[in-house]
This record gives structure tokens, sequence and C-alpha cells, in this order.
């Protein structure tokens, strides 16, 4: 049957279909089975037991598994015979924090948010140890911050970048300015060192003018380190560099070079570290005091020094050869030099890093000679320089130093008429300074000039301070000059007041007669322009015009030059570093023969400052 | 588990941390300090890189079990000088607390400037140092070993800074062993 519509849809030919009925004629019917009754009765079941033939359990398809974890480590050691416990200060977490003791203003004051300093690791650290050693250890601000290791002041950030420098380097040279706190740097480093049980034991070697002021600055900065300084007869002597509980040991140089001797290079104790201080005196290499120094035998090599280099490149090849940074007599050029300055040598400036600190006033004062010593000076000038010229080919610069000295002397006074225009003006600025209750510092090269300035100045009191004073009675002479009140001048020589100093209390320097090197000049000025001076410091140097020393001074700007060429940023290409006696000679005009046949005198050999 | 308690005199903490690498290892590391920060002991771990199927398997458990259950554990055992009080700033490193008996923390941010030291910090969380510690929810017995602790921390002291060693130390490693450098650390 279809529908109307379905017809429709279709093809219209498709015939209709219709449908019938048809009987079929079946017989049907019905029987009961019992069925019925079965699908509602419940079934019968019958248990047994039957035995697995594993016993039933989960089994997953995957079981976590991990490889075997392996782990490496790494112990730090600690120094055993240094009580740790007794600096305690700790405060409970929400009291006021453990501060350093400070007298002055705290730097961290000046910078509050100063990112902590890490230990540096250093370029010669190849095995993972030392560099994780390295990695993993505090700030130093947090160590030294008052908490484990008591501060007497908080040191300047660049300090703090320091002592990370020489805790992380086994070969270095500190070669800050003169002032920024080379002692303190290396004390703190050693400090670190020894108590991290790094390093067991250090020999400490400086001038022996500074023995006492190195102890002073150990007690004050690292005052639970023992201290053993060498000194007394030699068979004492010879027992103190064996005594093995005494992690540090002190001793100036000379006795240095004698009791290496006298103990021989094979005995002599070996050290953890050792330190050379004022190190430019190693700068000789064929020196007994070189010798000894690069033949002792440490771990670690640390030099400090203002001045690496004083008048030529040889000598910081010397301190270098001290670091074993190279082999014993290297011949470097200058680029190789300035590559290895960067990888052994930090050396810092105070116009960089002590933005607050009074600033060096320096004034050149050019003073005509008085009329007496004006002729004593220009009769000794040229009969000196007729003698020289006498002399001709045989003149040596032993020669022409004798003249220049001698000069230098008249220009400080005419020995025979007294007559100093430099001592007229010191006076007059003198009563001004004592006035005012200041203090002032004096440097001359003589001792006889030192001690006839006393003499002079009678009326100030003035203290004397050079070779000639008893080494027992430095220390009381500098005490009184720092807390007496009536003493506001203090005449020193280079060679003993130049270094090592701090009297930064003095607001005034006067330089009477120029040293032959800026760099100890510089060093004599810095005793008193250093860290802790609350004032400018006024720098005089006198010059007398028209004399040897206008000349001196010409020399002394070009060998500042030089320094800077070596361990500054200058340019170094092409520039001659050699200083030989031709700049001595040529601070007079000599020649030999007459006429003609007159011909300039020059110097035979390099002249060694 | 018995309630912690904190040996004051010698007082260690344990500083545990983690890195995964840009391959998907992990390593972990664990540093062992004095109060002041000073290093005594430090642990790392070899990288272990999960396997695609551990992946899978083990979801959002796998960096509880891999960082803390398995190399936290792992360099607890190997540590020479046992720390009194255990740190980390990872949340699934916390997971360890599960399965040792020390007391552990978790370095949160910074306080406040100006909050550094009136107001006192949310129920289960101590102040140490300059910085907010937060306890595992199932360890609330820690809270009273932490207090102790307090009391040898300096007060401007930064728990979060020995973590940032650890993972120099531990980045230093990968290096060194990407670099072929044989390890002179002690197995």
């Amino acid at each position: 049957m279809t529908s109307r519509t379905d017809q429709s849809r279709r093809a219209p030919e498709q015939p209709p279909v219709t449908a019938r009925i048809i009987p079929l004629h079946l017989n049907v019917e019905l029987f009961a089975s019992g069925l019925g009754a079965g699908i509602t009765r419940a079934p019968r079941c019958d248990l047994e037991h039957v035995p697995l033939i594993t016993p039933p359990r989960f089994q997953p398809a995957w079981l976590p598994h991990w490889p075997q974890l392996q782990t490496i480590g790494l112990e730090f050691p600690e120094a055993s015979f240094l009580d740790v416990g007794h600096n305690d200060c700790i405060a409970p977490a929400h009291d006021t924090p453990c501060q350093p003791q400070s007298t002055t203003p705290t730097p961290s004051s000046q910078t509050p948010q100063r990112k902590p300093t890490r230990l540096s690791i250093s370029d010669t650290a190849l095995s993972i140890s030392d560099r994780l050693y390295c990695l993993l250890q505090p700030p130093l601000e947090s160590l030294l911050s008052g908490q484990e290791l008591v501060m007497p002041f908080e040191p300047f950030p660049f300090q703090y970048e320091g002592i990370a420098w020489l805790f992380s380097h086994s070969a270095a040279l500190l070669a800050d300015e003169m002032g920024l706190g080379k002692t303190m740097q290396a004390i703190s480093a050693i400090r670190l060192l020894l108590r991290a049980g790094h390093i067991r034991s250090v020999l400490l070697v400086c001038p022996k003018p500074l023995i006492t002021n190195w102890q002073r600055e150990l007690a004050m900065w690292a005052e639970e380190l023992p201290v053993l300084p060498i000194e007394g007869p030699a068979s004492r002597r010879q027992m103190l560099w064996q005594v093995p509980q005494a992690p540090i040991k002190i001793a100036n140089y000379e006795l240095l070079v004698r009791d290496f001797e006298m103990i021989g290079e094979d005995d002599f104790p070996a050290f953890d570290l050792v330190v050379l201080d004022e190190a430019q005196r190693i700068k000789n290499r064929g020196s007994r005091t070189s010798q000894t120094a690069r033949a002792l035998k440490s771990q670690r090599s640390w030099a400090l020094t203002g001045t690496p280099m004083e008048n030529r490149p040889d000598e910081f090849v010397t301190l270098l050869e001290f670091l074993r940074a190279t082999p014993d007599k290297s011949a470097l050029d200058i680029g190789q030099l300035n590559r290895l300055a960067r990888e052994y040598v930090l050396r810092r400036t105070k116009d960089r890093v002590l933005k607050d600190l009074p600033p060096r006033l320096d004034r050149d004062e050019y003073l005509q000679l008085n009329p007496a010593q004006e002729a004593a000076y220009r009769t000794a000038e040229r009969d000196g320089v007729v003698q020289l010229n006498e002399l001709g080919e045989s003149i040596t610069i032993q020669h022409v130093f004798e003249l220049v000295l001698r000069l230098k002397q008249i220009a400080n006074f005419d020995p025979l008429t007294g007559q100093s225009c430099k001592l007229d003006r010191l006076s007059a600025e003198m009563e001004e300074i004592a006035s005012s209750g200041g203090k002032a510092i004096l440097f001359s090269q003589w001792t006889k000039c030192l001690d006839w300035l006393a003499r002079q100045l009678e009326h100030l009191q003035p203290l004397v301070f050079h070779g000639g004073v008893a080494s027992a009675q430095r220390d009381a002479t500098l005490h009184r000059f720092e807390h007496d009140p009536d003493a506001h001048l203090i005449l020193m020589s280079y060679g003993v007041g130049a270094v090592g100093l701090n009297l930064q209390f003095a607001g005034y320097v006067f330089l009477f007669d120029r040293w032959w090197n800026p760099a100890v000049e510089d060093q004599a000025i810095n005793r008193a322009h250093r860290i802790g001076q609350q004032n400018p410091v006024l720098v005089t140097k006198f010059i007398c015009r028209d004399t040897i020393e206008e000349r001196i001074d010409r020399v002394l700007k070009q060998k500042r030059d030089l320094f800077n060429l070596v361990l500054g940023d200058s340019d170094i290409s092409n520039v001659s570093l050699s200083l030989d006696a031709r700049e001595i000679f040529g601070l007079f005009d000599l020649k030999t023969g007459h006429g003609a046949d007159a011909r300039s005198i020059s110097p035979q050999e390099p002249v060694d400052n | 588990m018995n309630q912690p308690t904190i040996d004051t005199r010698t007082f260690r903490l344990g500083y545990l941390t983690a890195l995964e690498t840009d391959d998907g290892a992990f390593v972990a590391g664990l540093l062992v300090t004095n109060r002041f920060g000073r290093p005594l002991e430090f642990q790392c771990t070899s990288a272990v890189r999960p396997t695609h199927a551990q992946t899978l398997l083990y979801g959002a458990t796998l960096r509880p079990f891999l960082l803390g259950e398995l190399m936290g554990r792992a360099l607890l055992d190997r540590l020479a000088t046992a720390p009194d009080l255990l740190l980390t700033d990872n949340d699934a490193i916390l997971e360890l607390r599960n399965h040792v008996g020390v007391p552990m923390a978790r370095v949160g941010a910074d306080l406040p400037s100006n909050d550094a030291t009136d107001t006192a910090p949310p129920l289960g969380r101590v102040r140490i140092g300059q910085r907010i510690l937060t306890i595992h929810t199932s360890h609330q017995s820690d809270v009273a070993a932490l207090h102790q602790g307090a009391t040898r921390i300096s007060a401007d002291a930064d728990l979060q800074e020995p973590l940032e060693r650890v993972r120099q130390a531990l980045e230093e490693t990968l290096r060194g062993q990407q670099a072929g450098i044989a390890s002179d650390l002690k197995d």
C-alpha cells in the first residue's frame, strides 16, 4: 500500500498495487508446557572448592622505577684553633639586629641599598670544588657585619670588594692607592681564610718601622688572631720560625733575609700564605731581599703596594715573579704586562672610590731664592757644571747626582748664611696653622735639614721623626703628635715617614724638597690624605725658581705619566718606557770640548734610581 | 611523630632547592650552614630526567615525589652534618616533610619595609630574619620549632640568600658537567 504523496514522487508510469485476503485452512490447538511455574521458582546451585594454580593478586602492568640517585658533596673545613663562640652577639629576631661598633658614619648609611659583595671566582680556580667553595660563601657583609667577626668599623664597599678579591686569589697584587686601607683589607681576607680553614700559617713581611703598625692594625681588625713577631737574637729567632701554633708570623725584610740564609732554604718553613707589605722593596731582581722573597715556599702569595712600579716595568715584572704569575727573568712587552696587570692586580684610586674623602689640594709654591742663597746657588751650579764638563767622557751618573744633591741642599738653605726662602715661607704658614690648632707634616730627604729646621722652628716645638730617632721613641713621638694640642708640626724624612703611618688628623703637608720619585711623594702625602681624614688636605710643594728643582719637577711629571701607562687605561702603543740616566744628565747642559768641537755628554748605561 | 625540637647551641640550617634544566631534567642541592650563613656542607644530586610515562602516570604528584621524597631525602641521608631546620623556596620540596623528622618551612617573600618588626605573621607562619616562613599544613607542630630557631638568627638575616647560593652552585655544577670537567667532589 502506498500513499498518495508517495505516488506523486514516484515515476508516473508505475502500475498500481492492490491487496486481497486469501484463507489458509490450518487447525490451531493450545497445550500446557509447565514453563510458567519454572520461571518464578528460584534455581538450585551447588558449591564446591576448587584449588587455584597461583594465589589471586592485583597485577598492574607498570611499576614505578627510578634510577639510582647519585649525590656528590663538598665539606667546608673550619679552623680548629680559633674559638668561634666568643664573638656571638646575636639578637633575637624581633630585637634590634647586631651592628658593628662604629664611631664614624658608616658607608652603609650612605648607600643602604648596596648589592652584597660575593666572592669572585678566581680565574685560576679550575676545579669544581674550588669554584663551588667560592660560590657557596655568604656575602662578605653578612660575615663581617658584626655577627660572627667583630669589626671595629664597617668597611667601605670597595674594601669589601678588595677583601673578596684577595680571598679568592692565591696570587694577588693589591695596588690600591695609598690611604685606601690595603692593610685592613689584607687582614680581613687573612682572617676569613684562617677562619674558613683554608690557610693555617701566614708570614707577613714589612719594613721594620711598620711592624708595630701591623700589630696595631691586627689587634684592631682581627683581635682573636695570635700574632708572633720574629725578633730578638738569632737563636731565639730560629726557634720562633719553627713555632707551629702561631698562625701569623710577622718579620721585617732585613731579618727575613738574614734568617733565610741562617736557616737555609731547605729548612726554612713553608707557609700557606706569604704577604709582602710595601712590596716595592723587592723591585730590584738581583737584590738579596728580592731573591729571598721569591724563594719563599708558599701556596698563596700576596703583594701589597701602592707603587707596583716606581721607575721601570722591570720592577713590576719582579713582583709578578714573586706571585709566580710569570717565570723568573721573563722578558715581557707592555701588552703582556698590561694583560697580567688585569689578571693579578687590583688597583683603585681615591678619586674613584672615595667620593666623600675630603679633597687633596695641591699647591706648587714657587719661591725666589734669598739673595745670599741665590749667590751660593749660582756659584755652586756654575762651578759644578764646569767640573763635570772637565770630566768629559769619564763622567758618571754619580758625579751628576752629587751636584744635584748639593744644589738641592742650597735650595733648602744656604749653609753659610742660613738664608732660606723655604723656611721663611714655612714659618709664615706655620704661624697661621698653629694659631688655628692645625697640624702639619713636613717631608725632606735629609735628616740634617730636618734637624736644622727643628732648631730654626724651636718656638713651634716641632717633633722629629727620621731614621736617627730610636725605634722605641717613634711610637711615642707619633702619639704625642696626635694627642698633644701644642704639637703642630712633625718633621719627617721620606725614608721613614712616607710609608705605613696613619696621620689622617693632620690637614697640611709640606714637601720641603722633592723626592726623586713621585710615587714616594704620594706615599708621603697620603699619610694625611687617607680614610678618616675629615678635612681637605693642603699639600704644599716648595719649588725654587730657576733652579734644579724646577727641572726635577718636569722629570717627576714624566714619571707619573709612565706609571699610568702600564697600570692605567692609557694608550700604551708606540710609547717607550725606557728610563735611563739621560734624564739625569739632561738636568744640566753638559758639554765636552770647545768651540766647534763641543758636544753634549751622554750617560753610558742605564741607571737604577 | 614527636614534636621536633631544636638544639639552639649548635643551630644549623639546611637550604634545599632544585633546578629544572632546559631538557626537563631536575637537579637538587642542599647546603648546610651555621646560623650565620657560613657553609658547612653541600650536597647535590645528579640530574634526573623523568620519562614520558612517569610524567603521565605521576601527574601532579611528580614534582613533590621527585624533588621532595626522592631527591630531598637522598640528599638529607648523605649529609654528615645534619641540619636542625630545613628551608626551601619550592612548594613541591615541602613534601619531604612527610618523610623526615626535621622541621621544614618554605621561605616566602621578604617583609614590607615598614612591616619588619611590628606585625605578627598569619597563623601557621613564622617570621625569621627578614622573611616569612610557611610550614607544611600537616605539620603544625613545626611552628614551635621554628620559634626556637628564630631566637638564634639575626634579625637582619635574609634566609632567601643562601638558596640563591645553592642555585648558583647547581648551575655551576651543570656547566661543569656540560663542559666535560671531571668533578672532584666526593661521591
